[in-house]
């Protein structure tokens, strides 16, 4: 089980969504940015990635496709209406060291759900460990969310460009 | 409301930092969009570059760090302005002692669309087409 949460609606752009696991005290994407925004030699690339989201991302373009790379490991499907793509968000320039799982939200620019991510060490996921398990349950936490979105548990507010529970329920949770 | 971590992060940012992201960003989206409007595919790009598919993907997607001379082939090949400097000239006198010079990508973000000649100097920079104080 796990709980889909806002995590920035301040943007202009694009409103950002997080999970958070069940019983756990933070999020997945913010576990991600506590970890590495002092850990040594990732500070910079942290910030330069929360800057990317939220600035280029949040405020300047939306969520452009461009800004998401290709999905890792193939995508799986959800027939019969498509499939979920998982990426992570696209900072790849010279070498860019962290990688953090995310979705658009039924493809749209202004919805993105964050997961959780992790440093890449070598040319694939495979070499990197961590980050392969990080990836792992970003694809559950996609899949599971995709097919509660399709099913209609989880709709889109247009108006306020939020996320709701079709039961009325406050949080948004996910078994 | 915004995540608190987020929040920090983003106060402990410097402003080159900032700056970085957001020409980084410009880039990308210009690239993309000249590919678009020329109906040009990275395939017939990497030909026309002498250059594999792979290594165009990197190349559109900033793996390599954009170069200036990276920068000036894809302009040359794409036909349309990636960067735009403006010239000494185009600022007035009353400027001239504070240096100012401003590089930045030929995308108006206010429109998305066509590059705008208005748009590169960015917020409390001296403006083309700001004017002598009478």
């Amino acid at each position: 089980m796990f709980v889909v949460e806002l995590w920035d609606d301040e943007c202009t752009k694009t409103t950002f969504y997080t999970v958070r696991k069940d019983g756990a005290k933070m999020n997945e994407t913010d576990k991600f940015l506590s970890k590495f925004r002092k850990k040594k030699g990732f500070q910079q690339s942290t910030r330069t990635l929360t800057a990317f989201i939220l600035k280029e991302i949040g405020e300047n373009y939306g969520a452009r496709p461009e800004f998401f790379n290709r999905p890792e490991e193939g995508s799986f499907g959800l027939p019969p209406k498509g499939s979920v793509r998982i990426g992570h968000i696209r900072l790849e320039y010279n070498k860019f060291p962290l990688r953090l799982y995310a979705i658009r939200i039924a493809e749209r620019e202004d919805l993105v759900l964050l997961f959780n991510g992790g440093a890449k060490e070598s040319g694939t996921n495979l070499g990197s460990p961590e980050l392969h398990h990080v990836m792992q349950e970003a694809k559950t936490f996609a899949r599971k969310f995709t097919e509660a979105l399709r099913d209609g548990a989880i709709e889109i507010d247009e108006k306020t460009r939020k996320l709701k529970s079709a039961d009325g329920q406050n949080e948004i949770v996910i078994y | 409301m915004r995540s608190k971590i987020a929040k920090k992060i983003l106060e402990s940012t410097s402003e080159d930092e900032l700056i970085f992201v957001s020409w980084y960003a410009d880039i990308v989206i210009r690239i993309h969009e000249l590919l678009e409007s020329n109906g040009v595919s990275q395939k017939t790009l990497a030909e026309r570059m002498g250059k594999t598919a792979p290594e165009i993907s990197r190349w559109l997607s900033g793996e390599h760090n954009f170069t200036l001379k990276s920068l000036a082939k894809l302009q040359a090949e794409l036909g349309g302005t990636i960067l735009h400097i403006p010239h000494k000239t185009q600022f007035t006198n009353a400027y001239k002692s504070k240096s100012t010079h401003t590089v930045i990508t030929g995308i108006n973000k206010k429109r998305n669309s066509d590059y705008n000649e208005d748009y590169y100097v960015t917020e409390g920079r001296p403006s083309y087409s700001d004017k002598l104080p009478a």
